[in-house]
């Protein structure tokens, strides 16, 4: 088997790197991007002079402010640091179509095993491609090149703020072993506290133990640390789920709201939208996901499914407000929701063999029809449902 | 024809050994895997020079790993780190610094540090003097500095390196306006340094570092330039190094051993 060649691209304090791309006036001046007017917000990212002086992801902003009382802070513009990430994996898949994306954060993986006859060897294409994101982006991303993505994700995080690291297949052991655990990807909270319990400071020291002892305080989840503190990753580069295979449509409310009725009204609307692009497309839909951006910047993203799919209103309705029902678990006001469809079908033109549609449901797709029949001709806003108004 | 004994020995090997390519190239065994390849490399080669130093900045441990893999009578020429010559936005000395440290496992492996300076990298006092100081900072390991640009080619900057004991890389690549040309000078006594990067005038331009090493020379270019150069280099020095960069499709060790068959 070749070994393989993975490349970690991280653009380090992803929105901070942003918005002083946006603004060079912001370069060098502590910031803090956080949801300025609300009243629990908390960080969503910070600058490396804000993290110098101790603010925190997920910190509460008051307390961050006296942290660092001279930093500036920005409201979060979510949909800028997603269009900043289209652009970034749109430099990098050039070099290869394995590409794995974080959502909005300047991370992604990248195989570019066997592709050195094209692009030449991959510390050149990591190098490049950083050139590449500095000149046409502005971004100065961290690189690091290893055999899988767990050790390419450490080697990125030992050279932060910026630098690169290639790891050498078959030193991921000896690259791990002295460094302290708190680098090692994918760890809960828990675990680090049992780490400690044991005295374990190091990788290393995880790695001293055998499965079979992992086992006992860490259950399953010893396998996977046992792989992990020797480097051992076989986990593929999921490519990025392709735009054109999702539906999402996102309502921002004028003024966050806790109101469970104009929530309900909203995702009607949004779910009549996606129902008729549907039909047109004759696909059907067998997931819808529902994200609620809260007040203080926390998110929350819950789905719900149906087997056979469907493009019917009103069943895309109960699924989307049973995602509600699962996201929406906080008491804060939300900012935003995202409905997100996904997992098509296209409809077959056959009709069922065995199963009657009831005499409700033959109802509701006349009514569809010809509301979409008169859409087509008034436009979108000419008719719509009761419920989302 | 036997062998001239007035004449310095000269390694002969190639610009980095880790490359996947020269598995299919046939260089190393079908199943090779990169921790095997320098082991395998040291039995056809008996000097490498060290591509990755030029892309991350070289750290101890991963060089004492290497000199593990290697016979003991082996030998390194590093290149120096792109941020020190390429990509200078950080600062240098401390750079340097790290490079230093990193680079000190080799010790008496070490046949030479290698600054391969950019082609927009020109005779200006700018230059000039980031060079001196560079050079200074080096003055206790054997140096060997790669001009890429032709404004260096002049008797003061041999002058200079010939007083500092830097050895002048002499360099086989595309004919180009503005590249720096072929020379036989020898600045170092102790060491001359040769780089054969391959004649693809067209990859030379795209930028394209799999264009641009993709050439194989043959016996008659290499014999010719033997006969124009290396007679020279060889009768003036006390040893000299013969590197192969065009390592597209294995050609890298492929015409390492044939120019190493044409000196015996």
């Amino acid at each position: 088997m070749q070994d393989r060649a993975i490349i970690h691209l991280n653009v380090t304090d992803f929105a901070v790197a942003v918005e002083r791309v946006c603004d060079r006036s912001l370069v060098q001046i502590p910031l803090i991007v956080a949801p300025v007017h609300a009243a629990r917000g908390v960080v969503y990212d910070m600058s490396e002079e804000a993290y110098q002086e101790g603010v925190r992801k997920g910190m509460a902003l008051s307390v961050a402010r006296r942290y660092c009382p001279r930093a500036k802070v920005l409201d979060p513009r979510i949909s800028l640091y997603r269009r900043a990430m289209t652009a970034l994996v749109k430099q990098v898949d050039r070099y290869t179509p394995l590409v794995e994306q974080g959502a909005e954060d300047g991370h992604l993986f990248m195989d570019v095993t066997g592709t050195h006859r094209l692009f030449g060897p991959a510390p050149d294409i990591a190098m490049r491609l950083r050139k590449q994101v500095l000149t046409s982006l502005g971004l100065n991303p961290v690189w690091s090149l290893a055999s899988n993505k767990l050790v390419a994700k450490v080697a990125s995080r030992m050279v932060k703020p910026f630098g690169e690291y290639i790891v050498g297949t078959g030193e991921e052991h000896s690259f791990l072993a002295p460094l302290p655990l708190t680098l090692l990807p994918g760890l809960k909270g828990g675990e680090v506290k049992v780490f400690a319990d044991f005295n374990l400071s190091t990788i290393g020291d995880l790695a001293g133990l055998s499965r079979q002892q992992l086992m006992v305080p860490f259950q399953k989840r010893g396998s996977y640390l046992y792989d992990a503190s020797r480097g051992r990753d076989c986990s593929p580069v999921a490519m990025h789920r392709d735009a054109s295979l999702q539906i999402v449509r996102e309502h921002v409310f004028a003024d966050d709201t806790h109101e469970y009725g104009e929530l309900k009204s909203v995702l009607t609307a949004l779910v009549h939208e996606v129902g008729g692009s549907l039909r047109r497309k004759k696909m059907l839909v067998r997931r819808i996901g529902i994200s609620l951006v809260y007040s203080d910047g926390r998110s929350c993203s819950r789905q719900a499914t149906e087997k056979a799919g469907t493009d019917n209103d009103f069943h895309l309705r109960r699924l989307a407000l049973t995602a509600l029902d699962r996201a929406w678990k906080r008491r804060i006001r939300v900012r935003s929701c995202v409905l997100c469809c996904d997992r098509f079908l296209p409809r077959s033109p056959q009709q069922a063999l065995f199963v009657v549609e009831s005499a409700q449901e033959l109802q509701q797709q006349k009514v569809l029809a010809a509301l979409d029949a008169v859409r087509d001709r008034f436009g979108k806003k000419s008719l719509c449902l009761g419920a989302s108004v | 024809m036997t062998a001239d004994t007035s004449l310095c020995p000269v390694l002969v090997g190639t610009s980095g050994y880790s490359y996947t390519e020269w598995v299919d190239g046939g260089f190393y065994p079908q199943g090779t895997r990169t921790p095997q390849m320098l082991a395998l490399y040291a039995r056809s080669f008996p000097v490498v020079e060290l591509n990755y130093t030029w892309y991350q900045m070289v750290r101890a441990e991963a060089i004492q790993r290497m000199i593990a893999q290697a016979p003991e009578d082996f030998l390194f020429a590093a290149k120096l780190t792109r941020t020190l010559t390429h990509e200078r936005e950080r600062d240098w000395k401390q750079e340097l610094a790290l490079y230093r440290e990193g680079i000190k496992p080799l010790e008496k492996q070490l046949a030479a540090i290698l600054i391969q300076l950019p082609p927009e990298f020109n005779w200006s006092v700018q230059n000039r003097y980031y060079l001196a100081c560079l050079l200074d900072s080096l003055h206790d390991f054997p140096v060997a500095v790669e001009f890429r640009h032709i404004s260096w080619a002049r008797d003061s900057v041999f002058t200079e390196l010939e007083q500092r004991r830097v050895t002048l890389v002499t360099v086989d690549a595309p004919s180009l306006p503005g590249l720096f040309p072929c020379l036989d000078i020898v600045t170092n006594p102790a060491l001359f340094f040769v780089r054969f990067h391959g004649r693809n005038v067209q990859g030379w331009q795209t930028g394209n570092i799999q264009k641009k090493f993709d050439y194989s020379y043959c016996r008659d270019e290499l014999q010719e330039w033997n006969e124009k150069y290396l007679y020279s280099l060889r009768s003036r020095a006390e040893k000299g190094i013969v590197f192969f960069n065009n390592h597209v499709c294995a050609q890298a060790p492929d015409n390492a051993r044939m120019f190493r068959k044409l000196i015996v």
